[in-house]
């Protein structure tokens, strides 16, 4: 590490990059993110079987790598980085790796890697990101969208960077060791409390669900309700949905009880 | 109009691509969309306020694996140039995006269908030793045909609808406009729900009430909830994973189960 060499791999980690974020690029029903993963494998494979006698072994490369794939983009470059090594291992030894380990890899990471991916990025980060944007949104400042922005960048880039170093490097060791020593168990604890808080303020500061209910002149319900618990109304909205959620009521309805609610509730005078 | 229409159609394109090339770094939000919009059409401030609004009532729907959700981003950067353009109040652009966002969600599924096929052509490619080709697929057609479900929509929508809607927004009666106010309140709480869905359990609950009591009485900021809430969570972390022995007086512990399903690597 003390010489600063160059690692003859840095293109290699530049390609698990680039393609882990453009892997959506033809997401489609039938095998998702296939075309994107067989993208991700595409300059590796063809380095490897660069002679024209080995022709037949690239095709069946190629299409070992366009079979139905879909992960959260920024953990997918580590899956690529883990096959692309196995790649190579298998044509200097086909005995040592064998095809069926490529695919049992490919889709048995997909699915934990992207329960990680998605609570993370699309849970937590997001989140948080947005959260702060509105909130200065509202206030009219450009840096809301702006900080949305940056904080929605720096985690993306550096999992998805060294997710791909990682997964052609250590590969499977690694995330072993995450899971064994309990630092993926930590970080999942850290980011779910950040984001339960979060989302706990949002609810109290973002939703602005208030009753003009009165009784004559001197009883306004809203006053009443604020000098016990403000905001009590956004939290027991979301604790309805919540439970409606859990009683697996389906999207479209849910989504059609909101808005129909929404202008009943405010039509009868109840909420405003 | 037909500058200004271009234009709004390019921001939805880089809407689009973000998380068809970039990974998802969330440029593709109703709070972006809609501020650059804004700033396209030279009213800023209308288009944060729009893209807040938007952005809030979109909070829960999450783009995760195959489901396909109302398209808010196409929502928004319509809504907020018809808003600006037409010179309406921030609270009609709901009113606007929501119908739109239903049917960029039917476009979505349409072309995601279509691409299907584009998978089979691949296949093909790869079968007769055309890589190259192959790999077209993907990063040309394939990102040319999400950039234009984009363009062509918010180009024609801008360009030949404004005088409809325009139109349209003076018919909408009071009360309509005052029960979708309402319905964009209690939309936030259905997407907090959501998050709240995957995130929750009874043993981490208090975590949620902590933030919501803290700001609920004391009234601080997002901003200042997400600085503690870091804190808490460090310290939390450490007693419950560094120091064992205290684990049980101190932090509530999570369920990790789902998260300990994978093969070990003996399988491979």
């Amino acid at each position: 590490m003390s010489n600063k060499q160059k690692d003859p791999n840095s293109w290699k980690y530049w390609k698990f990059f680039w393609s882990s974020w453009m892997i959506q690029a033809s997401w489609n029903y039938e095998r998702q993110m296939n075309m994107g993963y067989m993208y991700g494998m595409s300059s590796i494979l063809d380095k490897i079987y660069s002679k024209p006698e080995d022709i037949e072994k690239k095709k069946e490369a190629y299409n070992r790598h366009l079979e139905f794939f879909n992960c959260t983009p920024q953990t997918a470059s580590f899956i690529m980085g883990l096959t692309a090594s196995m790649e190579e291992q298998y044509y200097e030894d086909p005995d040592k790796v064998d095809t069926n380990a490529i695919t049992s890899v490919k889709t048995s990471l997909m699915g934990p890697l992207s329960g990680i991916g998605d609570s993370f990025f699309q849970g937590t980060v997001r989140v948080i990101a947005f959260g702060l944007g509105i909130s200065l949104a509202q206030q009219g400042s450009i840096l809301g969208p702006i900080l949305a922005m940056i904080i929605s960048f720096v985690p993306s880039f550096v999992v998805t960077y060294y997710g791909g170093k990682i997964g052609y490097n250590t590969g499977n060791k690694y995330l072993t060791r995450l899971y064994e020593g309990g630092l993926m168990n930590q970080l999942m604890y850290i980011t779910n409390i950040i984001g339960l808080m979060v989302i706990g303020a949002m609810i109290a500061s973002l939703i602005g669900i208030t009753t003009p209910i009165a009784f004559g002149e001197t009883f306004k319900l809203q006053e009443t309700l604020d000098s016990i618990i403000p905001d009590l109304l956004p939290l027991l909205s979301t604790f309805l949905m919540y439970f409606l959620i859990k009683k697996n009521v389906k999207t479209g309805w849910l989504l059609g009880i909101c808005i129909v609610g929404g202008v009943v509730l405010s039509a009868l005078g109840i909420l405003a | 109009m037909l500058i200004k229409a271009i234009l709004v159609g390019l921001i939805g394109v880089i809407a689009i691509l973000d998380s068809r090339l970039l990974g998802r770094l969330n440029l593709e939000r109703p709070l972006i969309g809609a501020t650059l919009t804004g700033l396209v059409l030279g009213d800023l401030t209308t288009g944060l306020m729009v893209g807040a609004t938007l952005e809030l009532v979109s909070l829960g729907l999450v783009n995760v694996g195959a489901a396909a959700p109302p398209d808010m981003n196409l929502g928004a950067i319509i809504a907020t140039a018809f808003t600006i353009l037409t010179g309406a109040t921030p609270e009609t652009a709901l009113t606007i995006a929501i119908p739109i966002a239903v049917l960029g969600q039917l476009l979505g599924i349409l072309l995601r269908t279509l691409l299907a096929s584009l998978t089979h052509r691949a296949d093909a490619l790869v079968e007769q030793g055309d890589f190259e080709a192959a790999k077209r697929i993907h990063v040309v057609w394939a990102t040319s045909l999400y950039a234009l479900s984009y363009f062509i929509p918010i180009f024609s929508a801008i360009y030949f609808g404004t005088a409809v809607i325009e139109g349209l927004v003076g018919v909408i009666p009071e009360w309509l406009t005052n029960g979708l106010t309402v319905a964009s309140k209690i939309l936030p709480a259905y997407g907090f729900a959501l998050l709240l869905n995957t995130m929750m359990t009874s043993k981490n609950v208090v975590f949620l009430l902590a933030g919501f009591f803290i700001t609920a009485y004391s009234g601080i900021s997002v901003t200042a909830i997400s600085i503690f809430a870091v804190i808490v969570a460090f310290i939390l972390a450490d007693i419950k994973f560094n120091r064992p022995a205290a684990s049980a007086v101190g932090a509530a512990p999570i369920d990790f189960e789902d998260y300990d399903d994978l093969d070990s690597p003996d399988d491979l």
